[in-house]
This record gives C-alpha cells, structure tokens and sequence, in this order.
C-alpha cells in the first residue's frame, strides 16, 4: 500500500514537471506571436503589399522585397533541394556503411550547425569577390547553402524509415536500384522528403546574416538576380534598427508577413501530401 | 483469355528449357539442383554443404526451427542476399542446368525467372494498378488494355479480382493483411516467373486469409515450381508434394512429403515433426 502511494505520487510530480516545462516553453513562443500580430497587424495592409520601400517620411510598402525573398527563396531552393536529395539518397541507399559515407555525414552535419553569417562571408570570397559587386544570385548561394545540409539529413533520415523488405520486394521482381530508389522507395518517404524541404524553406525565409555581404539590398523595384536585390530580412533589419517610427512599423509587419507565410507553406503542404497519402 | 496465357506460359517454359544434354544434370528432370551449397553472413557460416534436387511444377517445402537457414537457402535461389555486404554463397544452384550463382549472371533477369513472397506482405506505396504494373513494366511494353488484361489475369490468379476489381485505383497498402499477401502473389505471377520462392507466406495472416493461400498454391502448382518455407509443419504436410528438414544449416533429410511425416528416415526428423524439439 506504502509502495503504491509513492508511485502515485511520483507520478503526480512528474506529470506536473512535464506539463510546466510544456507551459515554459510554450510562453514565449505565444509571447513572440502575440507582440508580432499586435505591432504588425496595424501595418498590413494593401498599401504595404502593393507598394516599394519609402524614404523615411514618407508612406510604402515592402513589395520590392516580397518579391526579391520571393526570388532568393525560389533561387535558393531550385539549387538546394536537388542536390540535399541527391546527397541524402547517397548516404542512405548506395553509400551505406561505407567509410565514403559516414565522413560525408560527419561533414555535412558541421554543415548543418555552422553559423549562417559564415557560409555569408564564405559565398562573398568566393561569389561577390569574384563578381566584383553583390547580387542576388550570391544571395541564393548562401542560402542554398543553408538548404542542402537540412535537406541531406531529413531525406536521409527518412529513406532510412523505409523498411528494407519494400527494397527487398522490388529487387525481387528485378528492378534495378535506381527503379527502386525512384519509383519505389521515393513514394514511400514522400511525406517526409516534402516536410524537410519545407523546413528548409522555413529555415531560410528568415535568415539575414548571409544576405548582408551577398545580395545586399535595393530600395527600388528589381527581379534581376545579377544585381543586389532586397529582401525581407534585411529590410526588417534596415527598418527596425531606424528611427523612424513608420519604418519600424513596417519592419513588424515584414516579420508579421514572413511568419504568416511559413505557416501558410506548412499547412499547404501537409494537405497537399496528406490528399495524395489518400 | 486465360487459356492463352497459360498456353504462352508452357511453350515459353519449353522454349526456355535447354536440351539438357551439354550439361550435367544430376536428378534428371530437376527445375532446380543446389550442388554443395555454403552460405556465409560474414563469419558465420548459416548453410552448410547443402545438396538437392526441386522438381518442376510441384510444392517443396522447407521446414525447420527458427535459425535453421531454410529462408537463407530460399534466398539463394534469386541471389536476394547480394543487397547486403557480407553476404555470400559458394557452391552452386542450378535453374535448368544453368549455374545462377556465376558471376556473369544477369540478376534482374534471373529474378524475372524467380519470383519471391515474403514473410510479411510489402505493397508498394502505390495503387492496386500499379503494384502489379509495375513489375511487368520492367519487361514488356504493353499497351494499355494489354496491360489491363494483364493486371485482371494476374488479379484472377491470385483469387483476389473479385474483392479489389472496383479498387484498382486505391492504395495497395490500403487492402486487409490476407489480400496484401495476394495482392503480392499476383505482383510476381504478373511477370510470369518459372519458379515461385514463398518465405513463410502466411506467418502474417489469420486463418481464413492462411486457407485461401494455401488454396493457391495448389491451384499455381500446376504453371509453376514453389517453393515454400513454413515454420508451420502442418502446412507443410498440406499444401507441399516434397519436404526437406533442415537443422542448424544442414540438410537432415528430403524426401516426399508423405514419407516425411509417416516414416521419417532419420531420428532427428521424426522428433521435429512430433513435436519433441523445434
């Protein structure tokens, strides 16, 4: 009877335990939410998604960088996603437990924690210096940069998930690997491959610091890649660090507008895969 | 439509049958000779010195305790094994008189020859369809409606068309345990092998799913050689014509069925079949 109270009171403990680190956690994150729909919910509005960056002062819109993150990401994410799947189908299916491998992933996880204002700095030596001045296609550099190490470790982890009888089953009817890994193993992980590159597009949405010595920033409207084009980031920077009490209010709407977009990606593609699982 | 297709499958199995005379063939009419078979997971020898003769368009089962080796000697026979480093087989398997497990041999052709059923039923994550598309599109270019004959006779062979004929389009991995496993079967007829490999076919099901299975490979028996390993010696005495008893990677003795379980030559045997050990 003793034994039994003190189990029942450990368990007690450690309900309420976990539920009060969940609330720990859960607070700031409602917190940074609130503060951003309650700053920049004000400031959303048409004029803000129609318009370009203004000079202080003045009224605008963020349109130029809508459409140059629009751009960067899109860039980003046309280099990344097929070499992070490429690379990730290597480590899974064809390298496995080769030495070749697991050094490939050993690097690829430094990758994948390495600061991103680094891989910023390493696309302006070997991009921006070369080009002589910043552009976007330096931008999308850095970014992909960011994009193959998260897509390589999800896509990898997630073919791993893929039970070796379903390999077993095709190379069984004679497909060859390749047959396999496409038509067979691919479909099986699809769900988690899309999820990976939809972190990875979370990931980079946000990011400032690799854009600063890259792709830099355009206060007029511009979609050439070639040249420095704005961005999201880099304009709530810019705009939050002002004076300005307006650009400041733009800077939270910006923020306001990128989290809403991700989450919108997000739902999007879980229905998406959730219907084609059907 | 049914008769021609069995009538191709008999001329293309004679057609395919070599004379018989360039070749040693001990066992004269064998569909497949094991000579001296050894198999190695790495250091571990798992099979040992094995010898036997599977006759054509008969059920030979093999049967033993867990760990004997009787689903590593089953698959020998399609070199499934190859997938994974370390793994390897000496001595040799004849299909028709020709060594399979010589370098030269071309493995996706030989398993369209053998066709495999595992223990636990892997659809692929695709429809009805194209599961039993699938593996016929990796040999023949049919036409749609050719193709469509092709997916009902299999379907109708493996008795499961009538419950999935309004389902053709729904997931494979969407069907009950016991039309998994047929859905399967019918994947691998679809190819119209020589040989049928089931590795424990029906260890996953319930009874009623376990008799239409057993059903089947009395129908297939007369298109095709089967071979099966249970781990259920009833079902051995069934559904098969031969048994071999393998014990601890070794072959203790082979012979057809009705001896076997009434008048076991060896010992060992008959205290594996009455339940002594095992």
């Amino acid at each position: 009877m003793k034994r039994y109270t003190r189990r029942r009171l450990v368990n007690a403990i450690n309900l309420t335990v976990s539920c009060l680190t969940m609330v720990f956690g859960l607070i700031w994150l409602v917190w940074i939410l609130f503060t951003l729909a309650d700053k920049g919910l004000a400031r959303l509005d048409w004029a803000m998604l129609s318009q370009m960056t203004p000079p202080p002062g003045e009224t605008g819109g963020v349109l130029n960088a809508i459409v140059g993150s629009l751009l960067l990401t899109l860039a980003a994410m046309a280099i990344g996603t097929p070499v992070g799947i490429m690379a990730g189908t290597y480590l899974a299916e064809y390298g496995r437990g080769s030495r070749l491998a697991s050094v490939i992933r050993f690097v690829n996880d430094i990758l994948l924690s390495a600061p991103s204002i680094i891989l910023g700095l390493f696309i302006y030596e070997v991009v921006v210096m070369q080009m002589g001045h910043f552009s976007g296609w330096a931008g999308a550099c850095a970014l992909a940069l960011i994009v193959i190490p998260v897509v390589v470790r999800t896509t990898e982890n997630m073919l791993n998930l893929v039970p070796d009888t379903l390999r077993e089953a095709s190379a069984a009817l004679g497909a060859p690997q390749w047959l396999t890994i496409t038509k067979v193993v691919y479909r099986a992980a699809r769900a988690g491959i899309l999820t990976g590159v939809m972190l990875a597009v979370a990931r980079i949405s946000g990011e400032t610091a690799p854009l600063l010595f890259t792709s830099l920033n355009n206060q007029f409207w511009s979609t050439d890649l070639s040249h420095p084009i704005a961005s999201l980031p880099i304009i709530i920077f810019q705009f939050a660090m002002s004076p300005y009490n307006d650009w400041q209010q733009l800077a939270w709407a910006a923020a306001l507008l990128i989290t809403l977009s991700v989450l919108a990606l997000n739902i999007i593609a879980r229905a998406a895969v959730a219907r084609r699982g059907n | 439509m049914h008769e021609t297709m069995a009538d191709s499958i008999q001329q293309r199995r004679i057609s395919v049958k070599p004379s018989g005379d360039d070749k040693p063939r001990t066992g004269g009419a064998a569909k497949v000779s094991i000579r001296e078979l050894s198999f190695h997971y790495g250091k571990f020898k798992a099979l040992d010195d094995i010898t036997l003769d599977i006759p054509p368009g008969q059920v030979t089962a093999f049967i033993g305790p867990s760990g004997c080796g009787k689903s590593t000697l089953l698959r020998c026979f399609n070199r499934i094994y190859e997938l994974y480093p370390g793994q390897r087989a000496s001595g040799s398997i004849l299909l028709d008189g020709e060594n399979i497990l010589e370098r030269g041999q071309d493995l996706n052709l030989l398993r369209a020859r053998i066709g495999m059923v595992f223990q636990k039923p892997t659809p692929f994550p695709m429809s009805v369809y194209d599961n039993i598309a699938f593996g016929v599109r990796l040999y023949e270019n049919l036409s749609q409606s050719r193709m469509s004959d092709r997916v009902e006779w299999a379907l109708r062979k493996a008795a499961l068309w009538d419950e999935v004929k309004d389902k053709l389009r729904q997931n494979g991995q969407r069907l009950s345990g016991g039309q998994q496993q047929r859905l399967c079967i019918a994947r691998c007829i679809a190819i119209r092998p020589e040989v049928l490999l089931l590795d424990e076919p029906t260890s996953a099901l319930d009874p009623i799913s376990t008799g239409y299975i057993e059903q089947l490979i009395q129908e297939l028996k007369n298109d095709y050689t089967i071979v099966i390993v249970t781990h259920n010696m009833q079902q051995a005495a069934r559904v098969s014509d031969n048994t071999a008893f393998l014990y601890l990677g070794r072959l203790i003795e082979y012979a057809d069925t009705e001896t076997m379980f009434t008048n076991p030559a060896k010992q060992q045997t008959e205290d594996y079949i009455t339940g002594r050990y095992g």
